[in-house]
């Protein structure tokens, strides 16, 4: 709709002001139903779920809803499940952060030196394919069973995620415009800032989100493996105690941390790339 | 006149042939001068190293043998006194339209004040005034163009090397930015060496126009062109002389094309 209008028409008639007020009413009435639409099939397997419980499958194996609801409010109103989540919550962030700083400075050291990248790329290469759940046992060895193996364990999956993007996507920006600004008169750190870290955010973004449920591999299976706190013990144990009811609030709690980091991942994207969403339209309704 | 700005001395280029142990000559002895505020057309056919020679005079590419000279100083490093008009506009796409003319000024260190004021001239002079904070994503491919130019003209750059600038652009386009491209470059007294392949092109807006022929490309001809100006591109038929000109080219370009395999 506004494609098609001219470039100077961003601002309306005031004459127009009734119909676009019905205008934005309608936008908000289809934006609610879209919602809606969105929810009918997690309700639906919620449903679905309750009343299979008990009746097709034993409740044992698989619990509730309600009863996950009612696990969930007894573990936040006793206040037992703080110090999981504190734990849990820092192993994240210290992980998440130093993967993706060494991923992001790593990737762009390599991407811009090609003498660099010949040496250092086989050993990365073999490393990546290493699969990094293995090496939980020798980091509880190495770190202790402290925070400090799961941020090792968190951050290694996430630096080789946001590595790989970052390091091709420094190597993807286009020679000519490189020649373009040294020929401006851009010098090495102005080339860097103007143009590689720009041309290579897209891809350092698209590394971030793809890591953020990595981040999370990385710590639950460093807590399953040995650990004195966290919300992986805490649901490891729940499991072994027959208790699916615990399994699943863990786990419900683990989908919040991922919800709330892909939100903010996605805030951070639109603030940085906003040019990329502003692509083929005219004028600039926001 | 001797106001010489560039010179091309006896140059010579291989490039290393895929698969192969001997190098392929491009290019083979070409030799001609740019004058301050002429505008020199070069035309050959593709692949004969037509753009390369902008490389070398933007200082992107040592020749391999001969030299590049501008204002008799030899160019071996990046030169910053050129500026470069490429193919494709090659905006910053991260960067509004203002932000984009913008950043050659910033590079250079000039101040804030000046950097407005020059920016906003550049912008004007291409006729791009109200698309300051467009994204080029958001601007069609001749405004595009006008873009880069403007990007160019903001440093005012000792002479400006434009490489098939309107190659992309569609017929209409294509004519208005030629009859654009005539006015600025008359307004600066703008010192260009334009690539192109297209002969109507080359003799509308050049001074001079130099043949080049298939690779190993050596130098067919450098042809003097007299018509007055302002010329009209909108109908180069109608400009006095410009058959006369046109054929004086195509007479040293025909026998590349009709011999043409390689294209």
């Amino acid at each position: 709709m506004t494609e098609s209008k001219p470039i100077s028409d961003i601002a309306y008639d005031a004459s127009e002001g009734d119909t676009t007020s019905r205008r934005r009413l309608s936008a908000y009435a289809a934006k609610a139903l879209q919602w809606l639409l969105k929810l009918v099939p997690g309700i639906a397997l919620l449903v679905f779920w309750q009343w299979a419980s008990g009746r097709l499958i034993k409740e044992i194996y698989v619990s509730k809803p309600t009863a996950v609801a009612q696990r969930l409010y007894e573990l936040f109103a006793s206040g037992e499940i703080y110090p999981h989540l504190w734990t849990t919550g820092q192993e994240l962030v210290f992980g998440y952060v130093i993967g993706v700083a060494g991923g992001v400075i790593g990737g762009y050291t390599l991407g811009r030196s090609l003498r660099l990248a010949r040496i250092f790329e086989p050993y990365v290469m073999a490393f990546y394919g290493v699969p990094k759940i293995a090496l939980a046992p020798l980091f509880i060895i190495w770190f202790g069973i402290g925070m400090g193996s799961k941020i090792a364990l968190a951050s290694i999956m996430v630096f080789f995620l946001v590595f790989y993007n970052v390091f091709a996507g420094v190597r993807s920006v286009d020679r000519e415009l490189v020649n373009l600004t040294l020929v401006m008169g851009a010098n090495q750190r102005q080339l860097t800032y103007h143009v590689f870290l720009p041309a290579a955010a897209p891809f350092v973004m698209l590394g971030m989100r793809l890591a953020i449920p990595y981040s999370v591999i990385g710590v639950i299976v460093g807590e399953f493996t040995s650990s004195a706190q966290g919300l992986g013990l805490f649901i490891h144990e729940a499991s072994s105690t027959y208790d699916p009811a615990g399994v699943f609030a863990g786990i419900v709690i683990l989908l919040g941390f991922v919800t709330i980091a892909n939100f903010l991942a996605g805030r951070l994207e639109r603030q940085l790339l906003r040019w990329r969403s502003l692509s083929g339209t005219g004028p600039i309704d926001i | 006149m001797g106001d010489r700005v560039l010179a091309f001395e006896a140059i010579g280029q291989d490039f290393p042939a895929p698969g192969q142990r001997t190098n392929i000559r491009v290019l083979d002895g070409i030799n001609f001068e740019v004058d301050r505020g002429k505008f020199v057309a070069v035309i050959g056919p593709s692949g004969c190293g037509k753009s390369t020679l902008l490389q070398m005079a933007a200082g992107l590419l040592m020749p391999t043998r001969g030299a590049v000279r501008h204002r008799g100083r030899k160019v071996s490093t990046i030169n910053t006194e050129v500026g470069f008009v490429p193919q494709q506009a090659q905006l910053f796409p991260w960067k509004t339209l203002a932000e984009n003319v913008e950043l050659p000024l910033l590079l250079r260190g000039v101040a804030a004040d000046e950097r407005r004021e020059r920016v906003a001239n550049a912008i004007g002079s291409v006729g791009l005034e109200g698309f300051e904070q467009h994204f080029p994503s958001q601007l069609s491919g001749g405004m595009q163009k006008r873009g880069s130019i403007a990007r160019t003209l903001v440093y005012r750059p000792d002479i400006i090397l434009m490489d098939e600038p309107f190659g992309a652009l569609d017929a209409q386009t294509r004519m208005v930015m030629q009859s654009d491209l005539q006015t600025l470059s008359m307004e600066a007294g703008a010192t260009i060496v334009f690539v192109t392949h297209d002969i109507t092109e080359a003799v509308l807006l050049a001074d001079h126009v130099v043949v080049l022929s298939q690779r190993p490309s050596r130098l067919l001809a450098n042809i003097p062109i007299d018509l007055p100006r302002p010329r009209n591109t909108f109908e180069p038929f109608r400009n006095l002389g410009f058959e006369a000109a046109y054929d004086a080219v195509w007479t040293e370009f025909r026998s590349q094309i009709d011999t043409g395999h390689v294209h």
